[in-house]
């Protein structure tokens, strides 16, 4: 709790701020674009989503990483660190403790993102609704017709696949902040870590096709044992980042089942008990 | 144990955990494949195409925000008619939002219609054998990113819709070489659609019958399916019910032609009007069994005057792109 209110102190929460002037600036963009006779004007949910979930992608990668590098150091530098070590503490619980700050003022950061979304996102898609269901019967369209339109809206609209969707990201953010905590376990620089956490960040998404092609051998003869040695190394270092891609299916309307949300959880999961492990392995017996 | 030690066993114990996830991501990753989760593997095909599909990937929750821009970007090429950016622009926009059906519509109709009217109206200064190469190319390059949008949406009606539509157009057909085989592909398209909604199933499957009835030796599927309609949709739009006429007619020729024209019109002048328009719509090549038999004797019995028979008035030739690119208008 601790480290939640001294990120909480750090101002943190004035992105929220920055964050429902996007929103609601989505609602509004009129990008020049084509629409036909055919369209519902589902265009402007899925803006909506995009810009929203994009926003909190970036938001919760940039907050787990720098809050997680500040961590060590700041306590360092401010000195609790040697109180809270005198004290009967096990390191692996302090480490634990700050990583789950962080961990909640990411999930408190997306859970209001998520109800601003979910909130602008429900009037909107209840306005075009009534507008085109209006439109429709003005027409005379058949009951099955207009089924179709309102399934085809609501599709866009807020559902529990993009809860999944949030939810990803939360995963996301929980694992690159726990590669900061074991980055930070060692690095004397904020600095460092933070770079390090985006560089890994952005290789995790290509950890994919490196795993694909080490285990279907698509690298060729010509490139040997080298080649292959280095797509096993990226496979097994990297974390896989690609795999929570699926934010993008959603928001394109498609259906994330709630086995899929399990299994990204057992993932995530294992990324973080793993990483703190290794936090407590490096930590255990520094000397400060 | 020294701390030297401690981060050679973190770095033995990120090799083991990487050797003990390996099997399960990629069996997930196969599952998010498969349930179009995740976006399919992006085609490489140019250095520049490998530039886009680094960002492409490493762009994890940001794909579909970064392709409304490029829409954006897309639209600046198409105002400034810069037609081979815009089919590229759209080829990296549809690697980054494969699912969304606007994209793969908007990308195919810039190309088989806007960019191919481009150098169908000479507002070039290409040579003439130049312009009718592009404007192939942008003809074949829409249907073939149709085709590409309905491989990534194999249960997107409407794309099938838009394919259909197009192979079928008397104003693009020309581009794909033999008329046939492109009113087969348009059947086939169409079909694709009805089998996937029901709500489209009366449009699609009546359009999938226009483009079936042009394809010369399957008159009597053709047939079929036109019985099939007429037992299934209320109403009947003149078209149809001029191909009913038709097709019934090729099927049996020595049968009483009023006989037909009463079984198939409501009335004899509403069989005149359907039948004298079948006749003069040759731009659309629909067939023309028994239609000069049956406006004979209609206007034989409504005492129109063989002077103004519409079987004498001049016929509008097909839509033929040499007359655009090569005769001096």
């Amino acid at each position: 709790m601790h480290a939640f209110t001294q990120l909480v102190r750090m101002k943190v929460f004035y992105f929220l701020a920055f964050f429902a002037v996007i929103l609601i600036a989505s609602n509004f963009f009129n990008l020049p674009q084509h629409q036909g006779p055919e369209s519902t004007g589902t265009h402007v949910l899925s803006s909506i989503k995009s810009w929203s979930l994009g926003a909190m992608t970036l938001f919760s990668v940039v907050l787990s990483i720098v809050a997680t590098a500040l961590l060590l150091p700041k306590d360092v530098e401010d000195r609790t660190l040697y109180t809270i070590l005198a004290k009967p503490v096990p390191r692996l619980d302090y480490l634990a403790g700050k990583l789950l700050g962080v961990l909640l003022l990411v999930f408190v950061s997306l859970l209001l993102m998520d109800m601003l979304m979910t909130g602008i996102l429900y009037l909107r898609t209840n306005l075009l609704l009534s507008q085109q269901l209006g439109i429709a019967a003005a027409r005379g369209w058949p009951a099955a017709e207009t089924l179709a339109l309102k399934t085809e809206i609501l599709a866009q609209g807020p559902t529990l696949s993009l809860q999944g969707a949030v939810f990803a990201i939360f995963l996301q953010a929980a694992i690159i902040a726990s590669i900061a905590l074991l980055i930070s376990t060692f690095s004397s620089s904020t600095l460092f870590t933070t770079i390090i956490c985006f560089l890994i960040f952005f290789c995790g998404h290509f950890q994919a096709d490196a795993r694909a092609a080490y285990l279907s051998q698509e690298v060729g003869m010509a490139d040997g044992w080298f080649s292959r040695l280095v797509t096993l190394l990226v496979a097994l270092v990297l974390p896989d980042f690609q795999i929570f891609n699926v934010i993008d299916a959603v928001i394109e309307g498609q259906v994330m089942p709630l086995f899929i949300a399990g299994k990204l959880a057992l993932i995530g999961l294992f990324y973080v008990v793993f990483y703190i492990f290794a936090s407590w392995v490096a930590f255990a017996k520094k000397e400060f | 144990m020294n701390q030297a030690k401690r981060y050679f066993i973190i770095g033995l114990s990120v090799l083991a955990m990487g050797a003990l996830r390996l099997p399960f991501e990629q069996r997930v990753t196969k599952q998010l494949y498969d349930e179009g989760l995740l976006a399919p593997k992006l085609k490489v095909r140019t250095g520049e195409k490998i530039g886009q599909t680094f960002y492409a990937v490493s762009l994890g929750g940001l794909r579909t925000l970064v392709a409304t821009f490029m829409n954006l970007r897309a639209y600046g090429f198409f105002e400034e008619q810069k037609w081979a950016e815009v089919a590229e622009t759209y080829d990296f926009i549809v690697d980054l939002a494969p699912h969304t059906r606007y994209y793969w519509d908007t990308g195919s109709w810039h190309q088989a219609y806007n960019a191919a009217s481009y150098y169908l109206y000479g507002t070039t200064d290409l040579s003439s054998h130049r312009r009718k190469q592009a404007w192939r190319d942008f003809i074949v390059g829409g249907r073939d990113f149709l085709e590409d949008g309905i491989r990534n949406n194999p249960r997107d009606p409407a794309l099938y819709e838009r394919l259909g539509y197009l192979l079928a157009d008397p104003n693009k057909i020309a581009a794909f070489g033999d008329y046939s085989a492109a009113f087969e592909d348009s059947y086939d398209a169409y079909m694709g659609a009805v089998r996937l909604d029901m709500v489209r199933n009366k449009y699609a499957k009546r359009a999938a019958l226009y483009s079936l009835a042009r394809v010369p030796g399957r008159e009597k599927e053709s047939l079929e399916l036109a019985m099939e309609i007429r037992a299934e949709q209320k109403i009947l739009p003149p078209t149809m019910l001029g191909l009913l006429y038709t097709l019934r007619y090729y099927k049996d020729p020595e049968q009483s032609v009023m006989g037909l024209v009463d079984s198939v019109f409501p009335s004899r002048q509403g069989a005149y009007e359907v039948l004298g328009n079948q006749w003069l719509r040759t731009r659309d090549r629909f067939p023309v069994h028994g239609v000069a038999k049956a406006i004979t004797l209609l206007e034989l019995e409504m005492g129109i005057p063989t002077e103004n028979s519409l079987l004498i008035q001049e016929l509008p030739p097909p839509m033929n792109p040499d007359d655009f690119f090569f005769k001096q208008r």
